[in-house]
C-alpha cells in the first residue's frame, strides 16, 4: 500500500515537474532590432535616437546608424527608453524561508542554490521591474554563510536554464547585530562583536591549516610519494579554503564604520579579498579606507532606523562614497523595492548630485561587477548578453515603468500582453 | 446604499479642532513678518495652476494667491522663486510617527498594546514623542501634516492623532486628538492560531464576534450613560451614576457617528464582513488598504466612502498580474471614489510623494495623485478648512520645490509650517555635513 502510494507520488511529482519545465517555450529566433530609443548604456552615455541590434542573444550592434538584415524584427521604440537589464546585487527571493541556517556561525557550505526555488513568483515581480539578473544571498544571521547564485530572471524556465551560466561563485560573511542577535540570544557565542570576530577568525584559522594540509599532500602526491595520505575532506574547510585561496567572492553584510576596518585588517591578515560591503550604511565616514582596499559598496538609496547599526545612515551615503572613489551600487534586499530599483537610483541623483550615467551603473554595470559578470552584462555594449529594458518614459523617476524586458535577447515581458505579461509564459499545471 | 455610511465629518469634529487651533495647537512658532513667494508655479490644488505667481503668507496664514501682480505687503520678506514648484504641505494618512525610533529596540516602539485585540482606549496622544528624530527627516521632504496611528494587529488598537510636524512640544504638534479610530480587519489580528496555546479570538469569525460584542456593550454602556444624564438635577443625586468603563466610554464617539472609524480590509471576504459590522453599529468610516479587492471595487465604489490606499507596495497575490496592487488608486478613481494615499510607515514616510507618482504611472490622473496627499486628507481628517490648498485664510503650510512634488528627483528647497520658515536639517544633513568637511 505505502510502495503504491509512494510510487503514485512519483509520478504526480514528474507530472508536475514536466509542465512546469514545458511552461515558458523557446522563442524562435531572438534577432531583433529595437529603433529610435534614447540609449542609456552605462559605459557609452546617452544615445538619443538610438538603436540596439541582438542577434543570437548578444547585443551585435547599437548607436545611433545601426543597420539590421531586412527580415530581422524590429520594435519602434520612439520616445522611450532604453537601459541594460537591472541588476540586484543583493537578494533573497526564491528561496523561500530557508535564507538563512542559523544553527551556526560558520556555514560556508551551505549552498543557496539548493534551496533555490525557481518557481517563485518574486522573480516575475522583479521580472516586470525591469530585473534581468540578481545575486540571491545567504541570509546574515551568521558571521559565515553560504554560497550565493546569480540568476537570470528567465521566469517559467527551469533551475539550470536560469542560473547565470559561468558565473563566479560568492561567499556570503555577516557582522554587528544580527549574530549577535541570533547567537546571543541562545545563550551562545558569539554574543557581541568581539565575539563575532573571534569566532570568524578561529574558522579561518582552521581553514588555512587544512588548505597547507592539502597542499601539503598535494605537493607529495606531485613528486610521486604513493604513500602520501590524503586529510580527510571537509566541505566547511574546503570552501573557508576556497576563499583564501580566492576562489569565492567576499560579500561582507556590514553596517558600522569601525566594522569595515575590522573586516578589511581580517582580510589583510588571511590574505583573502573583500568583493563588497553590502548594506554598508557608514560608509561615508571612512569611504577612503574603503576606496583604498578596492572594495565596493552595496548600499540601500535611503532605509535608516529599522535598528541601532542603521542609525546612522543618510541618503546622501552613495554618493558622498562614490565621489571618494569608491564603487557603488544599489541594491534591494527586499521584494518590494526589488520591483523598481529605477526609482531607488534616482534618488541618489537628488541625494548627493548623481549624474544620470552614475545612477544608471549603480543598478547595472556596479552591480554586475559585484557579482563577477560585469564582463557578460550590465550595458550596452558589443558582445555582451542582449538583457535589456525598455522604459515607457524616463527610468530615472518616480513615473517610469518597464515596457518589454528582454533577457539573452529574447522577450521574457511585455506589458501590453494581457494577462501575466509574459510572451511565453503558460500558467502552469 | 445606505447614505449614513458616507463620511462626512460631524461639527463637533470641527468644533473640537477649532478649539485646538484657538487655543492650543498653534501657539507655538508664530511666524513674525510676512512672506511672499515670487515668480514659482503654484499648484494651488483648488484653482488649477498659476504660473509665475505669488503667495503671501501672514500672521502663519496664507493671505494672498495669485499671479505676478498680486500686491505684496511693502514689509514683507520676498523670496526669489523663479523656476520652483510650490505647492501645499503634504499630508500623510496613515504613519507612526512619535511612536518609534529605532524599529529594533523594543524600548522606543510605543506602536501597539498587544494584551488585547479591543484597545479602543488607548490614545496615541499620550505615547507621541514629539523630540522624535523622524519628525525633521519627514518634514523637509515636504510633508508638513500626518495622522499617527498605531500600529495595525489589533482590531481595535486605539486613536490616532493629526499632527503638524513642527513645534517644540506635543502640545504644539498635535492639531487634533482622537481624530478617528482604527478598526482592522486584515487577517493581521489574528494571532492566536496555534491549537497549542489557542485562545479566544482564534479565527475571523472569533474576532468578528468579539468586536461586536464590544460594540452592543459599548451600546449599552452609552445608553446607560445617557438615561442617567437625562435625569432631573435631583433625581441624579438620587440615582448613582453608572461605573465608568474607558474601553467603552472610548467607543460612544463611534457609536454617535461623531468620528471616523478607518475601517482596514484587504480581500473581499474582509471588507464585507468590516462593512457589515460598521453598518450594524451606524459607524461612520472611510476604507482602508481593500489591497485584494481588485474584484469587489464596484462595489466598495457604492458605498461612497473615500479610500485610504497605501502603500501601493503591498505584494499582489499568487494569481494576481504584477501591477495588481500598484494600480488600485487608478482602478477606484475610475469607478468614481475618492482615493488617499498613505505611507502606513515612519522611517520612509518622506517618500509619500513619490507613492503618488508611482499611482500616477499606473493611470490615477495627475491632480487626483496630488489631491491624495493634499486635499483629499484634510477633507476627510476635518481640516479642510485649514489644510490641503493654497487658498486665502488657510494655514500656512507651504512646500517650495524644484520640481515635480511627485518625482523622486526633486530637491525641496523650502518648507513653511504656519508660515515659519523650517530649517532644512535633520540628524541626517547633520551627518552629511559633518562628515562632508
Amino acid at each position: 500500500m505505502h510502495r503504491f502510494l509512494s510510487r503514485c507520488l512519483c509520478v504526480l511529482m514528474l507530472l508536475c515537474a514536466s509542465s512546469l519545465l514545458a511552461q515558458q517555450s523557446a522563442p524562435k529566433s531572438s534577432d531583433v532590432l529595437i529603433k529610435n530609443a534614447t540609449l542609456l548604456t552605462a559605459t557609452h552615455g546617452r544615445i538619443e535616437h538610438g538603436s540596439v541590434y541582438v542577434k543570437g542573444g548578444k547585443i551585435a550592434a547599437f548607436g545611433a546608424n545601426v543597420t539590421a538584415p531586412a527580415d530581422v524584427p524590429v520594435v519602434d521604440a520612439a520616445g522611450k527608453f532604453v537601459t541594460p537589464g537591472v541588476i540586484d546585487s543583493h537578494s533573497h527571493i526564491a528561496l523561500d524561508d530557508d535564507v538563512n541556517e542559523a544553527t551556526s556561525p560558520i556555514v560556508p557550505h551551505m549552498m543557496m542554490k539548493d534551496a533555490f526555488n525557481y518557481t517563485d513568483k518574486q522573480i516575475y515581480l522583479a521580472l516586470a521591474g525591469g530585473v534581468t539578473s540578481a545575486l540571491l544571498l545567504h541570509g546574515s544571521a551568521d558571521m559565515i554563510g553560504g554560497q550565493a547564485i546569480v540568476i537570470k530572471t528567465k521566469y517559467g524556465f527551469s533551475r539550470d536554464e536560469m542560473l547565470f551560466p559561468n558565473a563566479p561563485r560568492s561567499i556570503k560573511f555577516a557582522s554587528g547585530e544580527n549574530p549577535k542577535r541570533v547567537f546571543g540570544g541562545k545563550g551562545q557565542l558569539p554574543s557581541t562583536r568581539m565575539g563575532n570576530f573571534a569566532v570568524q577568525r578561529q574558522a579561518l584559522l582552521e581553514a588555512k591549516q587544512y588548505m597547507q594540509d592539502w597542499d601539503e599532500y598535494e605537493a607529495k602526491v606531485k613528486k610521486g610519494d604513493k604513500d602520501a595520505k590524503a586529510p580527510k575532506r571537509d566541505l566547511k574547510l574546503e570552501a573557508l579554503a576556497d576563499v583564501l585561496r580566492g576562489k569565492l567572492m567576499v560579500q561582507i553584510h556590514c553596517y558600522r564604520a569601525d566594522e569595515f576596518l575590522t573586516e578589511i585588517a581580517m582580510a589583510h591578515e588571511f590574505g583573502y579579498k573583500i568583493r563588497a560591503f553590502h548594506h554598508a550604511l557608514e560608509a561615508y565616514k571612512v569611504a577612503d579606507q574603503i576606496a583604498k582596499e578596492g572594495i565596493a559598496i552595496d548600499t540601500f538609496s535611503d532605509w535608516w532606523g529599522y535598528k541601532y547599526e542603521a542609525w546612522d545612515a543618510i541618503p546622501w551615503n552613495a554618493v558622498m562614497s562614490m565621489r571618494k572613489g569608491i564603487r557603488v551600487a544599489i541594491k534591494s534586499d527586499s521584494e518590494d523595492y526589488m520591483r523598481r530599483l529605477n526609482q531607488e537610483a534616482a534618488k541618489t541623483m537628488r541625494y548627493g548630485g548623481a549624474t544620470e550615467d552614475e545612477a544608471i551603473k549603480m543598478i547595472t554595470l556596479n552591480a554586475a561587477w559585484i557579482m563577477g559578470v560585469d564582463d557578460k552584462t550590465g550595458s550596452i555594449d558589443v558582445g555582451k548578453d542582449a538583457d535589456l529594458v525598455m522604459w515607457n518614459s524616463y527610468p530615472l523617476s518616480s513615473a517610469a515603468l518597464a515596457d518589454k524586458v528582454w533577457i539573452d535577447g529574447q522577450l521574457f515581458f511585455d506589458r501590453s500582453l494581457p494577462g501575466y505579461g509574459m510572451p511565453n509564459y503558460k500558467e502552469g499545471n | 446604499m445606505k447614505k449614513q455610511s458616507a463620511i462626512s465629518i460631524q461639527c463637533s469634529v470641527i468644533k473640537v479642532v477649532f478649539f485646538l487651533l484657538m487655543f492650543g495647537g498653534f501657539a507655538f512658532g508664530q511666524q513674525t513678518a510676512p512672506i511672499a513667494l515670487k515668480g514659482g508655479k503654484l499648484l494651488t490644488i483648488t484653482h488649477g495652476t498659476i504660473e509665475n505667481g505669488v503667495i503671501v503668507m501672514e500672521n502663519g496664514r496664507i493671505t494672498a494667491v495669485g499671479p505676478a501682480s498680486t500686491a505684496i505687503p511693502r514689509n514683507a520678506k520676498v523670496v526669489d522663486a523663479t523656476g520652483m514648484t510650490i505647492y501645499p504641505g503634504l499630508i500623510d494618512s496613515e504613519t507612526h510617527l512619535g511612536l518609534t525610533e529605532i524599529s529594533a529596540d523594543k524600548m522606543t516602539n510605543d506602536l501597539i498594546e498587544l494584551s488585547d485585540e479591543i484597545m479602543p482606549h488607548m490614545h496615541v496622544y499620550e505615547a507621541f514623542h514629539a523630540e522624535t528624530e523622524l519628525i525633521p527627516v519627514t518634514r523637509i521632504n515636504g510633508i508638513t501634516n500626518a495622522i499617527v496611528a498605531p500600529s495595525n494587529t489589533d482590531t481595535l488598537p486605539g486613536q490616532d492623532i493629526f499632527i503638524q510636524l513642527d513645534g517644540t512640544s506635543a502640545r504644539d504638534m498635535i492639531v487634533a486628538k482622537d481624530v478617528a479610530m482604527p478598526l482592522n480587519f486584515t487577517g493581521e489580528q489574528r494571532r492566536n492560531d496555534s491549537f497549542d496555546k489557542a485562545k479566544f479570538p482564534q479565527t475571523r469569525m472569533g474576532m468578528a464576534a468579539q468586536l461586536r460584542q464590544t460594540f452592543v456593550d459599548a451600546q449599552d454602556y452609552m445608553k446607560k450613560w445617557d438615561d442617567y444624564n437625562n435625569n432631573s438635577a435631583a433625581d441624579k443625586e438620587k440615582a448613582s451614576a453608572p461605573k465608568r468603563d474607558l474601553k467603552l466610554e472610548a467607543l460612544v464617539p463611534y457609536l454617535k457617528g461623531e468620528r471616523p472609524v478607518v475601517l482596514a480590509a484587504d480581500t473581499p471576504g474582509d471588507v464585507d464582513t468590516a462593512v457589515s459590522l460598521a453598518k450594524e453599529f451606524n459607524l461612520k468610516f472611510v476604507l482602508n488598504h481593500v489591497r485584494h479587492s481588485q474584484k469587489v471595487l464596484d462595489y466598495i465604489a457604492t458605498l461612497q466612502v473615500p479610500v485610504i490606499v497605501g502603500p501601493i507596495y503591498e505584494q499582489p497575490k499568487e494569481n494576481e498580474r504584477y501591477d495588481a496592487v500598484f494600480s488600485l488608486p487608478a482602478e477606484l478613481h475610475r469607478r468614481g471614489v475618492k482615493v488617499l494615499l498613505a505611507s502606513d510607515d515612519s522611517h520612509q514616510a518622506r517618500n509619500l510623494p513619490y507613492q503618488a507618482g508611482y499611482a500616477v504611472a499606473f493611470g490615477l490622473p495627475y491632480d487626483e495623485a496630488l489631491k491624495s496627499i493634499t486635499l483629499y486628507p484634510a477633507q476627510v481628517w476635518g481640516m479642510e478648512k485649514q489644510l490641503g490648498s493654497l487658498d486665502v485664510g488657510k494655514t500656512a503650510n507651504v512646500v517650495v520645490a524644484n520640481g515635480d512634488p511627485l518625482d523622486v528627483k526633486t530637491d525641496v528647497k523650502h518648507v513653511f509650517i504656519n508660515g515659519r520658515e523650517i530649517p532644512l536639517e535633520s540628524r541626517q544633513t547633520l551627518l552629511r555635513d559633518h562628515y562632508s568637511k
